[in-house]
Parts: C-alpha cells; sequence; structure tokens
C-alpha cells in the first residue's frame, strides 16, 4: 500500500492586513479524497486563508502547495487544480447556469467537445435542469449556491475549495449541499471546507481544524473532538436579576460555565450521566434560585469554543480582504 | 511545457508557458471574456440606451437652446458643428461604462473567481474594453441617425465611417482610463464620482461644443490640444470632408498615449493582490 501524498499541504502560514494578524500560524495537510473542515466564528480567519490557498491574496508568511505548486509563487500552475466556491466567489448575475459553466469551462481551456459534454452532466447530476437557462439573477439562494458550488468541479480540480458553502441556506439545500461534498470527496478530490456549524464538519470532515482568532485551537478527526467535547449543556433560564446574582455564586467553582446575565442564563457542561443535571437543578432550587424553565441540550459552537479557548468565540466581523 | 500529474483531474497541467503560448491563452481568453460581456451588453439593454440618452440630450440641448446664439455670433452651421463632437461625448460615455461595469464584478465578487482561474488576467479588462467599444458602436450609429433626421449631412459614407471609426478609437483610449480608475477604486459609488472629475472639464472646456475661439484666452491652448478636443475637431473634418491631417495625428497620438500608459497600469492594478 502506498501512503497517498497529500494534495494540499499548508505550513505555518500567517498573514497580517494593516498590522492586525488575521492568520497565525496554520498548518495542515489534505489528502485526495480528504475534507477538512475549517471551523471558526466570523473573524475566525477561515476566509483570509482560503483565499490565500487560492491565489487571491498573498501568503504572509510560511508556504503552501497544492499538488506540489508552491501557492506564492506558481499560481498559474495552482490555479490549474483548485476550484473556488462560497463567500469568497461569485458567478456572473447575468448569465445562465449553462452559460455561467460554459464562461468557466473555457477559461480552464477545457476543449469544446468535452466541454459541452461536461456543462450537460453536471446540470443533470446536479439537478440544475430547471433553471439553467434563466439568468442567475432570478435565482432562489440554494439554486445559487449549487450553480456556485457545481462552477468550481467545471474541470474536476483534484482541490476544491469551499467557504461556507452553507451560510443562509435552507435545511434542505444543506443537506443536497452535504451529499454533493460527500460525493465529491468519494471520487477522489481534496476538499478544503469552512463552516460556523458544527453539524457540518462532523458530517462531511475527515479532520476537523477549528480556529480562532487566526489561531488552531483543536485539530483533529470528529470523533476525536468530540470525545474532548461529550457532555451535554444544561441551559438554564432564571426567574429575576436576584436570581441570577445566587445562581452565579453557587455555580462559579464549576469548570465550564457561561452566565447571561442579561439573559437570565446559565450554561452548564455536564456529563451525559443523569444524575448530574438533575442533582445540578435540586442544588441550585435549594440554594434559592427561581428556575423558570431548562433544558439539556447538545454542544453548539459556542460551547466547543468555550471548552476549547475558555472563552466564547469572537464576534468581530470576518476580515474580508 | 506540460506535466502528467498524478493527481485526479486534469489528466496535464500547464507549467512555465512559452511566450507564443501565452499569447495565444491570452487571445483565446479575451474572447472568452468578450463573448460574456457581449451577453452582458444585450441583456442591459439600459445602459446602451444610458450612453445613446446622453449624446441625444446633448445634442437637442445644445443645437435648439445655444445652436442661436453660437451660430449668429460665429457664422457657422452650428449642427454641422455639433453633431461630430457629441459623438466624440457619447464615446466617452461608454468609457465610463467600462468602469462602472468592471467595478461591479469586484463587488459582484465575478472578479475573484476570475483571479482563481487559470487564465491570462489582462483578458477581463481587454474582452470588456473590446465589448464597450462594440456597444459604443452602435449607440454613435443611433446617434449619427438622430443628427441626420434633425438635418445633420455627411459629406460623404467614407467621411461618416472614418468619423465614426476616430470617436471609437478614442473612447476606446478612455476605456482603458476607466479601467485603471475602477482597478484601483473597486467601488462602482467612487467610480461614478472620479470619473466626473475627468469626463466633465475635459468635456466642457473642449471644442466638442464650441469653437475655441469662443473661449477666454487663457484657457485656450488648453481646449486647442486636449484629446476631446482634438478628436472632435478630427471627426468634424472627417465629416464634413474637410479632414485636416493634423487634427487626425493628434487624436490617433493621443489614443497611443492614453493605451501607452492605462494599458499597463490598469492590468497591473488589477491584479494587483493585498
Amino acid at each position: 500500500m502506498t501512503v497517498p501524498r497529500p494534495v494540499i499541504e499548508v505550513r505555518d502560514v500567517h498573514k497580517s492586513f494593516d498590522e492586525v494578524e488575521a492568520v497565525k500560524g496554520l498548518s495542515f495537510s489534505v489528502n485526495p479524497g480528504q475534507v477538512l473542515g475549517l471551523l471558526g466564528p466570523n473573524g475566525a480567519g477561515k476566509t483570509t486563508t482560503i483565499r490565500m490557498l487560492t491565489t487571491l491574496t498573498g501568503i504572509g508568511a510560511g508556504t503552501a502547495t497544492v499538488g506540489g505548486f508552491d501557492v506564492q509563487s506558481q499560481p498559474d500552475e495552482v490555479r490549474q487544480l483548485i476550484g473556488l466556491a462560497g463567500q469568497s466567489a461569485a458567478v456572473d448575475e447575468k448569465l445562465t447556469a449553462r452559460e455561467n459553466l460554459e464562461l468557466f469551462g473555457r477559461l480552464y481551456k477545457i476543449p469544446r467537445t468535452e466541454r459541452r459534454a461536461r456543462v450537460d452532466s453536471l446540470i443533470a447530476q446536479f439537478d440544475l435542469g430547471e433553471f439553467a437557462d434563466r439568468p442567475a439573477s432570478t435565482y432562489s439562494g440554494g439554486q445559487r449556491r449549487r450553480l456556485d458550488v457545481v462552477a468550481a468541479l467545471i474541470a474536476e480540480p483534484p482541490a476544491v475549495f469551499l467557504d461556507e458553502p452553507t451560510t443562509g441556506l435552507d435545511p434542505r439545500s444543506r443537506t443536497e449541499l452535504w451529499d454533493t461534498v460527500r460525493s465529491l470527496a468519494d471520487d477522489g478530490t481534496a476538499i478544503v471546507l469552512s463552516t460556523q456549524y458544527l453539524e457540518e464538519v462532523d458530517r462531511l470532515a475527515d479532520e476537523i481544524l477549528v480556529i480562532d482568532r487566526g489561531q488552531a485551537v483543536a485539530q483533529g478527526s470528529p470523533t476525536d473532538l468530540k470525545a474532548q467535547l461529550e457532555s451535554d449543556v444544561l441551559e438554564v433560564h432564571v426567574r429575576d436579576d436576584s436570581d441570577i446574582e445566587i445562581a452565579r455564586d453557587m455555580v462559579s467553582s464549576l469548570d465550564e460555565v457561561i452566565v447571561d446575565a442579561e439573559a437570565r442564563q446559565i450554561d452548564i457542561r455536564v456529563s451525559t450521566a443523569v444524575e448530574r443535571p438533575l442533582d445540578l437543578l435540586r442544588r441550585l432550587e435549594d440554594g434559592g434560585v427561581g428556575i423558570s424553565h431548562f433544558q439539556l441540550r447538545q454542544p453548539t459552537l459556542d460551547d466547543v469554543f468555550l471548552s476549547l479557548t475558555g472563552s466564547p468565540p469572537a464576534e468581530d466581523e470576518e476580515t474580508n480582504e | 511545457m506540460t506535466i502528467q500529474t498524478e493527481l485526479p483531474g486534469p489528466a496535464q497541467i500547464v507549467t512555465n508557458p512559452d511566450i507564443i503560448t501565452r499569447i495565444r491563452r491570452a487571445a483565446l481568453d479575451t474572447g472568452t471574456v468578450l463573448w460574456r460581456d457581449m451577453i452582458r451588453t444585450m441583456r442591459q439593454p439600459d445602459q446602451l440606451a444610458f450612453a445613446v440618452v446622453m449624446g441625444v440630450f446633448f445634442l437637442v440641448l445644445f443645437n435648439y437652446v445655444f445652436g442661436g446664439a453660437i451660430g449668429a455670433g460665429t457664422g457657422i452651421d452650428y449642427l454641422q458643428y455639433l453633431l461630430p463632437g457629441v459623438l466624440v461625448i457619447t464615446a466617452l460615455q461608454g468609457a465610463q461604462q467600462t468602469s462602472l461595469g468592471l467595478a461591479a464584478d469586484f463587488t459582484e465578487g465575478v472578479n475573484d473567481r476570475f483571479h482563481s482561474l487559470p487564465m491570462s488576467q489582462s483578458a477581463v479588462i481587454n474582452g470588456r474594453t473590446i465589448a464597450d467599444a462594440v456597444r459604443n458602436a452602435v449607440g454613435l450609429i443611433l446617434v449619427a441617425v438622430l443628427g441626420i433626421i434633425m438635418g445633420f449631412r455627411f459629406a460623404s459614407l467614407g467621411g461618416a465611417i472614418s468619423a465614426l471609426a476616430l470617436s471609437i478609437g478614442i473612447g476606446y483610449g478612455f476605456s482603458w482610463l476607466g479601467a485603471a480608475i475602477a482597478a484601483k477604486v473597486r467601488q462602482p459609488e467612487m467610480v461614478g464620482m472620479l470619473s466626473m472629475f475627468w469626463l466633465f472639464p475635459l468635456m466642457l472646456a473642449s471644442t466638442a461644443f464650441a469653437p475655441a475661439e469662443t473661449m477666454p484666452g487663457w484657457l485656450q491652448p488648453f481646449v486647442r490640444y486636449q484629446p476631446i478636443s482634438a478628436a472632435s475637431d478630427a471627426v468634424r473634418g472627417l465629416a464634413n470632408g474637410v479632414p485636416v491631417g493634423s487634427d487626425i495625428l493628434l487624436s490617433l497620438v493621443w489614443v497611443v498615449v492614453l493605451l501607452a500608459i492605462f494599458v499597463p497600469v490598469s492590468v497591473r492594478l488589477y491584479m494587483k493582490v493585498d
């Protein structure tokens, strides 16, 4: 058995915009058929990372290669090997889906006969038929995003970058897109996918890189990461402001707690054993905290971040330079 | 040179292409972008309408409002004077649309995809300026037809064709100035404002609407030699059957100067990444 050579290799890349360091030393590699999930909140540096790897912005420091070609010094070669979709790239609004695919296929220099066949098969495969001959400006969000992703596939590139491809999509379109990404990886494509959704990387990624403020805070398979997070969150809503103060004192000794005084809400990470949440609730009530309602739920991205970084994710806007 | 890849996807990729391959690929890409921009042009007839409306506006306004005064003051047939100037001004409106169109590509994000594709980056501007020149040709013919209806007479068919061709040429030169502005600021609103800065002074302090002699003495050297005056005078000579070699030469020099400066500048600005 041969060890696959990674399609994408990133070593300690950095990027600054006007003194602000957007990406501070990320490293990862993606093999053929693998999906790497870049998970992080807005402003974490996901878009900047993808823009660096797709030659849209220069690499500040460190190296990155695609198919063995250096992204910084051999962009013309790298561009022949990549497809890009999502926030960073758009389709032409005035053109139909078929015309957009034809346009990008021509620019990838795919020979005419092959190109026509490829456009037709992509339209059939990804169900673009019903709107393929209408201008993209008339599409729904889901239709446009689908075209956007398909446009990245026209040349069957070995490396595909998807920058938050499902942000703003309805659940059905999201599931369809997940199927697309999965089948693409099954065909041997190396994929980098950025997202804010834990569920998405859980479903799709072979390897997850959790980033916050430009830094990797965790890296591993979904199973590894979930093992680190194998506990639910007890969300307790209390009656009034005095209750929140009493509760704050009582839970302050616990490890992972977010107290939101304004919302009168407390999130406590608990082990999955049922006794613990009940125990906690009982102690709160015995301590005189008026509980209005509570729920036990799966950890969200916020909880992951709290667990990994000790603070909720940064809320600043993505550096879209 | 091409390399066989072990990767799935494209069977071979081009590395270190020689100059012939590069030119061939750039020409291919320019053709592709031109095809795209022509589709866009046909789906946005309002752009053509806007360019023509400005021409019609100037033609009608100046002819009927100022025509009497200028005609009486100078003893010339004002419509025969005015129309060639309006053709040049209409061509400049087209140049402004190069600016706006390219800026829109930046805001819509299409340019980001273009940047990520294995294509000649200069083809994006090349294709657009050619597409705008084609649209300009249609707009100029419409304005010329209106002029003829109003009573303008071209001296000959050859004169008409060469007058239109020279107008398109000067518009093409200014398209690259527009492209450079758009590639620099990348926002339609800013581009629209900046275009006014060069367009209005050049347009009004020119011989497009009135002879240089009617303007203050200190302004006359500028008025006589600036590109829009040169083009207006040259187009006027051609249209009226009295071509003046020096005017035509000066116009062509201006086109060459504009291209020599703004082709490299706009391509460099367009390709600039931060």
